[in-house]
């Protein structure tokens, strides 16, 4: 497995740099050698030592990352378990994955009932981060995510499939060197994560984290600036914290400026580029089905940019991933249709872990140029253009049939946005309580007169797409992967 | 502005914010002490300061607020 011999041979070569800046605190990638082997050690001197699926605590600390990679060198996978999430979404996670063992650096721990590896406060032993023999098919690591149904759903990573995204990416022409900065402002419960981290380690470059208790959006902000951040991976969501304060930033030393998990609208990204002039944006798109991303789309600054209803295009398929549009039979739509967008490649997963309802729901097979291809649907509604470039329409299940009307809820984002000044909004469908389905719009602002912007809507919609109902919230909640939580906005008006 | 007055307003926003007057106003006390204060609320909290004091915080001064006692001089320095 090359490519855990590739962050061997980084983290042996890159000694003196800087691995990570957490809290102020800086760590060598000496120093994290150290912690990876006093961590490996443990686990090598566990009860349970054939369980290949280790639980990890995710706490904001050298020892965590050291644990990541010191299962990878064992050839283990991790399970990220947040201490912070409810103890029955834990334990559901913990007997879904079968763990026994958890790795975790708090004082006090937090899951009992399985043997805890303590990964703080080891004696150290001799740097040793020879990995053993890793074959393609091993799991790297799972990650729940929040199913339709309320029972978190199992996506298994192979270091096969991790190794084609990290091809992959490469191939994009980054060029992340022993020089960078990079940010790490994801939870580790999210897979965003593991390129933040992954790609830093690769070559040699720092990583700046998010100490729990701060402000994320601020906070990334005192990261950029003060020690001149150079590469960071965002959600767009924290662009729109930041838009307040937009004439306070400027970054010049910001050389990538990636976005991913949400659409990423035009105008704020328009305003972002002057806060960081040198760097290149790009919006990155992918599923954790599909190991953290498959599409990039560069922003141009000087001329035209590819969008649907004011949110920029995802672009075109990365290295290891091919994409294609299907309708509701899986048939191949015709070039410059909509409809659902489906991956494949090295970069897909096996499969929802012991879901096989989920996995028929979800996946298929289909003759490709003579090849029979395994594809995953993202439930995403997309069409491509003449160019290759995918345009990102909006959710499948976002749609909504009004009065036997199909209606895209992200059109009505978008011209209720250009109705207001700098106010995000979110459209969402839900059921009154006579069974008929209805459109909310919610506004992230104080409560105003909406009077005038629905008028305006009423002349870019039809009349069925105007919002029955409007709500004020003062901030969008938003959920643990720091998207906005639709669910959530949902509640508002049942 | 004494800080003892500014404290009475944040008191206010507080109040009205998390829908609860379970606390009490010292200089160490931290998000984490109080009831329904957290990041979500935070942002409310900011906002409502803002708007009841007529004064705007640069992000830099976001990361300053530990406890109680750097918002009032936070504030202060703003009056």
């Amino acid at each position: 497995m090359n490519l855990i011999l590739d962050i061997q041979r980084s983290i042996e070569n890159n000694y003196t740099n800087n691995a990570f800046c957490i809290n102020h605190v800086h760590y060598t990638y000496k120093e994290f050698a150290q912690v990876i082997t006093n961590i490996r050690s443990s686990i090598q001197n566990a009860s349970n030592q054939d369980e290949k699926i280790v639980g990890l605590i995710t706490n904001d600390d050298i020892y965590t990352y050291g644990s990541i990679i010191a299962l990878w060198l064992e050839g283990k996978a991790y399970v990220p378990i947040h201490p912070d999430f409810p103890e029955e979404r834990n334990t559901t996670v913990i007997a879904q994955a079968g763990i026994t063992t958890i790795l975790d650096s708090s004082v006090e721990k937090i899951i009992h009932n399985v043997e805890v590896i303590s990964t703080s406060n080891l004696s150290d032993v001799s740097i040793d981060l020879t990995p053993v023999t890793i074959s393609d098919d091993d799991l790297a690591y799972i990650f729940f995510t929040s199913g339709t149904t309320g029972t978190p759903k199992g996506v298994p990573i192979t270091y096969g499939n991790l190794s084609g995204f990290i091809d992959a990416f490469d191939k994009l022409n980054y060029n992340i060197s022993s020089t960078d900065r990079c940010l790490q402002m994801f939870e580790l419960t999210f897979d965003l994560s593991v390129i933040s981290y992954l790609a830093p380690i690769l070559n040699g470059a720092s990583i700046y984290t998010i100490p729990k208790e701060e402000i994320k959006y601020s906070y990334i902000f005192e990261l950029m600036e003060d020690y001149e951040l150079t590469f960071a991976l965002m959600v767009p969501s924290i662009l729109h914290y930041l838009r307040p304060y937009f004439d306070e930033i400027d970054c010049p030393k910001m050389r990538l400026s990636l976005f991913c998990g949400e659409a990423l609208p035009l105008d704020v990204t328009e305003e972002w580029a002057k806060c960081v002039p040198n760097a290149a944006i790009t919006n990155v798109y992918g599923p954790t089905e599909c190991t953290i991303f498959c599409t990039e789309y560069t922003y141009n600054r000087e001329g035209i940019n590819k969008t649907h209803n004011g949110v920029l295009a995802i672009g075109k398929d990365m290295q290891n991933t091919t994409t294609i549009i299907v309708d509701d039979e899986n048939k191949l739509v015709p070039k410059g249709e909509q409809g659902e967008l489906c991956l494949s490649g090295a970069q897909l997963t096996s499969g929802y872990w012991k879901n096989e309802e989920k996995n028929k729901a979800s996946f298929f097979n289909l003759d490709i140029e003579g090849k029979n291809i395994r594809f995953y649907r993202t439930g995403d509604l997309c069409t491509v253009d003449e160019d290759g470039d995918i345009l990102y329409l909006g959710r499948v299940d976002f749609q909504a049939k009004i009065q036997g009307f199909r209606v895209e809820l992200s059109e009505i984002e978008f011209h209720a946005k250009a109705a207001l000044d700098k106010i995000n909004v979110v459209a969402l469908a839900f059921v009154n309580n006579i069974h008929n389905t209805e459109i909310g719009l919610v506004l992230e602002t104080k409560t105003f007169d909406t009077k005038e912007m629905l008028e305006v809507l009423k002349t870019k919609l039809p009349h069925y797409m105007i919002p029955t109902q409007i709500k004020f919230v003062d901030t969008f909640p938003l959920n643990t992967n720091g998207k906005i939580d639709r669910k959530k906005l949902k509640e508002l008006f049942e | 502005m004494e800080a003892s007055e500014i404290k009475e307003k944040l008191k206010e926003v507080l109040v009205s914010v998390l829908n609860h007057d379970r606390f009490e106003l010292y200089d160490e006390l931290t998000a984490k002490d109080v009831d329904g204060w957290d990041s979500l609320s935070h942002m409310m909290i900011i906002t409502k300061i803002e708007e009841g004091l007529n004064i705007k915080f640069k992000l830099r001064d976001l990361n300053k607020l530990k406890n109680l006692g750097s918002l009032v001089a936070v504030i202060q320095a703003k009056i």
